[in-house]
């Protein structure tokens, strides 16, 4: 009788766990395989994968799409990197919205939307973030995978006790072995974040890239926020572009020297080790903050919390917030309105190295009309000119 | 009637004569060519201060303007031994915890830089100009719950400067306003910092 109870008991808790691991199964399976779709804009004049600069990143998950485009007339080449960390949704969507309206006149515009991909497949472990979001538009919504810092642990695994990154060797936090912002320039026999950091160093050399310009968002509680983080080769170039952009967009930016002491970080070490200017931009993302209330897709969306509007009046915040928060649009709005004044401040500057864009919203336009009436409807594209990330 | 129109005649004179001497007393600090720019605090400002040189196109044989995060009592010292020495130190305020860690430097060591270094140039007669261009997140807002190195850089510079070059929303709590109205030194504020390239102008070309 005893040992019939106790087999019972064993068979429902291994129904239960079963349960359990079918349902989390089925979420992680889902949020792994969402397809997105990239409706290529008039502009992009071929796609290439980072595995046609480095072979060794060929058949991983983070052979990612490379998109290109070319102007009519010659100038320098501009790369984009979307999506370092896929936490921080607004630097892949202002990336999107470039691949999917952006025209190159002069000059080469590279664009990388899922510059770790792998870390587009997971969130926050034990975190309950949302696996997705969608953004509205006029013909219904377009929905893109919600990721995480770190690449995921499925694709590199386990974590060292310690990471010592190369070439530096200076010892960073075990768990920034899967941060592609903190792997910079990698190593062809690396990790996947290393040779993923390695394939894009490839990419800068070879295409001769002048700027590299990596889109980031931080919490309020980060002090490294609003604002353009730059290497010394692009100093100047970073201060111009954060008056212009004060004066002129709408919005004010600051702009922070990268320290020499940080290592593996893109603003960084593609400056060091590369011939590029590399800037890094931040904008703000309640979502990230420690103090936030429910962690939700409409938090990631619309930024508004009520828990940080309460540590912004103790002072702890670094960045304004108020009941409006911080909506997509505004962040996004920001990215894009940056990068153009960056493209056209370096053209005036170096007119044969130069980048004209046209087609992209900028910030005033994006905060009036949505991140979605800037995004295409695959629906109605050409099968031909749909690329999935 | 010949009386009144000598006394006529004589306070037109006096009057004139004021006229002059009102023209003639100073508008203030007079600041001149070459240009030091240093920060207290290490913050990316000089950088932003040398896009403003930069674009203000100033002229001045050998070099108009210099930036030295690290500029220091010596330099200036040296610059004058050498018969061309600077004319005018401008000082950025605000601090960066991430600036001077990169530098290995603390507040402190900025502290006593920044008073050498003003020390040095009210002692050769230079025009010192105390700038905050980088609004309130250069002020409390940038700033860790109990890190007051902005304001430390502040005190240290602005009460001894000839000229505050403030933009206004870093003003917003009239911290420069104060200071400028108790030590009786000319303010200048900007609503955007690319107004500075004018206002420069206007300072060095006066």
């Amino acid at each position: 009788m005893k040992d019939h109870a106790a087999t019972l008991r064993k068979t429902a808790f291994s129904l239960l766990a079963l349960v359990v691991l079918i349902s989390a199964g089925l979420q992680f399976y889902r949020h792994r395989n969402l397809r997105e779709p990239v409706v290529l804009g008039p502009g992009v004049t071929d796609v290439k994968n980072l595995s046609d600069y480095f072979d060794g990143i060929s058949g991983t998950i983070n052979d990612a799409h490379v998109y290109v485009l070319e102007g009519e007339e010659p100038g320098g080449a501009i790369l984009v990197l979307g999506g370092s960390h896929p936490e921080e949704p607004a630097g892949r969507l202002a990336a999107w919205i470039f691949a999917e309206n952006a025209v190159v006149q002069k000059g080469r515009l590279f664009l990388i939307l899922s510059t770790n991909r792998s870390a587009t497949t997971v969130t926050r472990l034990g975190g309950a973030y949302p696996t997705d979001y969608s953004i509205e538009t006029n013909f219904g919504s377009r929905t893109f995978r919600m990721g995480d810092r770190w690449s995921n642990p499925l694709d590199q695994w386990p974590d060292p006790e310690i990471y010592i990154h190369y070439p530096s060797r200076q010892e960073l936090a075990y768990i920034d072995i899967r941060n592609i912002n903190r792997t910079w320039p990698g190593r062809p026999h690396g990790t996947l974040t290393e040779q993923t950091c390695f394939a894009m160093t490839e990419l800068i050399k070879k295409e001769g890239i002048d700027i590299v310009i990596d889109l980031h968002e931080a919490e309020l509680q980060y002090p490294v926020i609003s604002t353009i983080v730059a290497h010394s080769k692009g100093q100047d170039l970073a201060a111009f572009s954060s008056m212009m952009i004060s004066g002129m967009e709408g919005f004010n930016i600051g702009m922070e020297n990268s320290p020499e002491a940080l290592r593996g970080l893109s603003h960084r070490e593609i400056g060091d080790h590369t011939d590029a200017i590399s800037l890094l931009l931040e904008a703000p993302e309640p979502f990230l903050d420690a103090t936030r209330g429910r962690t939700d897709r409409k938090l990631l969306l619309e930024g508004k919390d009520r828990f940080i509007v309460r540590a912004g009046k103790h002072g702890l915040l670094f960045e304004k917030i108020d009941e409006n928060g911080w909506p997509i649009a505004l962040r996004v709005g920001r990215h894009c309105s940056t990068l153009l004044q960056i493209f056209e401040l370096w053209t005036e500057e170096k007119a044969d190295r130069g980048l004209v864009v046209s087609g992209v919203p900028r910030y005033s336009d994006i905060v009036d009309r949505g991140v979605g009436a800037f995004l295409k409807n695959p629906a109605t594209a050409d099968p031909n000119r749909i690329v999935y990330e | 009637m010949h009386r009144l129109y000598r006394v006529v005649v004589a306070a037109a004179v006096v009057l004139m004569l004021c006229s002059v001497v009102s023209t003639a007393q100073p508008e203030g600090p007079k600041p001149e060519l070459p240009v030091l720019i240093t920060s207290c605090g290490q913050s990316p400002g000089p950088a932003m201060l040398k896009v403003i040189f930069m674009r203000a196109k100033l002229e001045y044989d050998p070099i108009a303007y210099e930036i030295s995060e690290m500029a220091s009592s010596e330099d200036l010292k040296a610059g004058k031994e050498a018969g061309t020495p600077f004319k005018t130190l401008i000082i950025v305020m605000g601090a960066s915890l991430k600036g001077m860690g990169a530098a290995g430097i603390s507040m402190e060591d900025e502290l006593s830089r920044t008073e050498a270094l003003i020390a040095e140039a009210k002692k050769q007669g230079m025009t010192v100009i105390g700038s905050h261009i980088e609004g309130m997140k250069r002020r409390s807002q940038g700033a860790s719950a109990g890190d007051t190195t902005d304001e430390q850089s502040i005190d240290a510079v602005a009460p001894f400067s000839d000229i505050l070059l403030i933009h206004k929303e870093g003003n917003s709590d009239n911290r420069f306003s104060i200071i400028a109205k108790e030590k009786n030194i000319p303010l200048i504020e900007v609503e955007k910092n690319l107004d500075l390239i004018s206002e420069i102008q206007k300072l060095f070309h006066r």
